[in-house]
């Protein structure tokens, strides 16, 4: 096994304790110890998973877009792990983050859906991922997967700024701001469970990602033994 | 072989092969076609309700229509390993990328502007006197979805799968080009100061060159073998 997937190996279980940890006291603080919203009530609650969850994909999509850069820069078929793990756990995060969002906005917002720049970003951020994991399972060939997968996950990161960008003039220039997003500013209470809740989330994701990367390179390392053991049966 | 008489090469390859088999063409005229006759059987309505979705209605139908005409771009080459002599070619893989766009943009406009009758009889418009900032619109918009399809057909193609995974890839990325040519289209047939929708125009015409420029900068890894 190389270095570098020993070293992802030993220290993974640091990440998860630590983030189990702070998620815990996080989930603690926000849903029971932190007084409701003066506006919100107790819907505000949901934003203990929401915000972590969002930050995660973008998390997520930064892992993607610098392992894939990087695979493209150096060739280095373990980075690709990295990148192909970074985008399965961000359908996840990109999934939940939408979720949660939707169902805070129904009683806030009092609509499932709105033209909103973040909402229309994350839907496609989504679709890019999804995409990104089709195309991976339609290549056989490791190095054109990795290879065209990285390509995808570059020019994606460079489409998802335009998209927020275009969605945010579109909403200042065509329509009225039929639902105003009133500006949620998070004080004392609610700053320190979110702040924890946060850091907490993102270290579980980096758990996520350190244990992915070695499930996917376990298992192409097992279909390569097995091909090894196939073409001697063969002779 | 200089840079800008490889992308004119490519141009010439690609009119020459579709003039004499008309494939590209036909079949993207037929589908469009389809696609018109249903919209105008879905949208039986009213001309002022007519006027909030035309707009909608016209891109929707250049898009699907320019994904057959993308996707047609590079599956042509997959016959007797053309696509492998282009890439052995002493030609520049972003000449072929640019070569190949220009040859797109061509043939998808064409196939639009011919279109734009149709849209006039099923939905009883006047388009004749907004035709030359229609048109402007019209290349703008294209530009961008092929600057985009173009990269992702040369990709696709040489995958499995290639038909599902080229409007998989593209329609999500091309949202921005979408939401600038709809606003600018509806701006100008809903009869606005030119002015107002002018903007629109002008984001069109900077995410052309920003998908271009991107597209160029990566066609070196995509034909890469």
């Amino acid at each position: 096994m190389s270095t570098f997937m020993l070293w992802l190996r030993k220290y993974q279980g640091w990440f998860g304790a630590a983030g189990g940890l702070l998620t815990a006291t996080g989930l603690y603080l926000g849903l029971v110890a932190s007084p409701p919203d003066y506006y919100q009530g107790e819907v505000v609650r949901i934003m203990y998973v929401h915000v972590p969850f969002a930050q995660s994909s973008l998390l997520a999509y930064t892992a993607l877009f610098g392992a894939s850069a990087w695979y493209l820069w150096k060739r280095d078929p373990l980075i690709d792990h990295v990148a192909h793990a970074a985008a399965g756990i961000g359908v996840f995060f990109t999934s939940a983050a939408l979720v949660t969002g939707s169902i805070w906005a129904k009683p806030t917002w009092n609509t499932w859906w709105t033209w909103d720049p973040r909402l229309v970003s994350f839907t496609v951020l989504l679709l890019i991922l999804i995409g990104y994991l089709m195309l991976r399972m339609f290549i056989d060939e490791r190095e054109r997967q990795a290879r065209f997968a990285a390509i995808l996950a570059i020019v994606g990161g460079i489409d998802l700024p335009i998209v927020k960008f275009s969605v945010e003039w579109w909403r200042t220039l065509h329509q009225p701001l039929s639902v105003s997003p009133r500006g949620v500013s998070y004080a004392g209470d609610m700053l320190t469970p979110l702040l924890i809740m946060a850091i907490g989330i993102s270290l579980l994701f980096t758990y996520m990602l350190m244990v992915r990367t070695q499930l996917l390179y376990l298992r192409q390392l097992l279909d390569a033994k097995k091909g090894r053991l196939l073409s001697q049966a063969h002779l | 072989m200089s840079f800008i008489r490889a992308i004119g090469w490519i141009v010439w390859k690609d009119l020459v092969s579709e003039l004499r088999s008309r494939e590209s063409f036909s079949s993207m005229l037929f589908f469009a076609l389809a696609v018109i006759l249903i919209f105008s059987f879905s949208f039986s309505m009213d001309r002022e309700a007519i006027k909030e979705l035309i707009a909608g209605v016209i891109w929707v139908a250049f898009g699907f229509t320019g994904i057959i005409g993308l996707g047609k771009s590079f599956t042509v080459e997959m016959h007797n390993d053309c696509l492998e002599a282009l890439q052995i070619s002493p030609a520049s893989k972003g000449a072929i990328y640019l070569g190949k766009l220009l040859a797109n943009l061509l043939f998808i406009l064409c196939v639009e502007v011919m279109l734009l009758p149709l849209f006039m009889i099923f939905f009883n418009l006047e388009l004749l006197e907004k035709l030359p900032v229609l048109l402007v619109i019209m290349i703008g918009g294209t530009l961008g979805l092929s600057a985009l399809g173009t990269l992702f057909s040369a990709l696709t193609v040489q995958i499995r799968a290639r038909e599902v995974m080229l409007p998989i890839l593209l329609l999500p990325m091309a949202v921005p080009v979408f939401i600038g040519a709809v606003e600018a289209t509806r701006g100008l047939l809903s009869g606005q100061p030119f002015d107002l929708y002018r903007p629109w125009i002008d984001l069109l015409l900077v995410f052309d060159v920003i998908f271009t420029i991107v597209s160029f900068w990566v066609i070196d890894f995509v034909l890469d073998d």
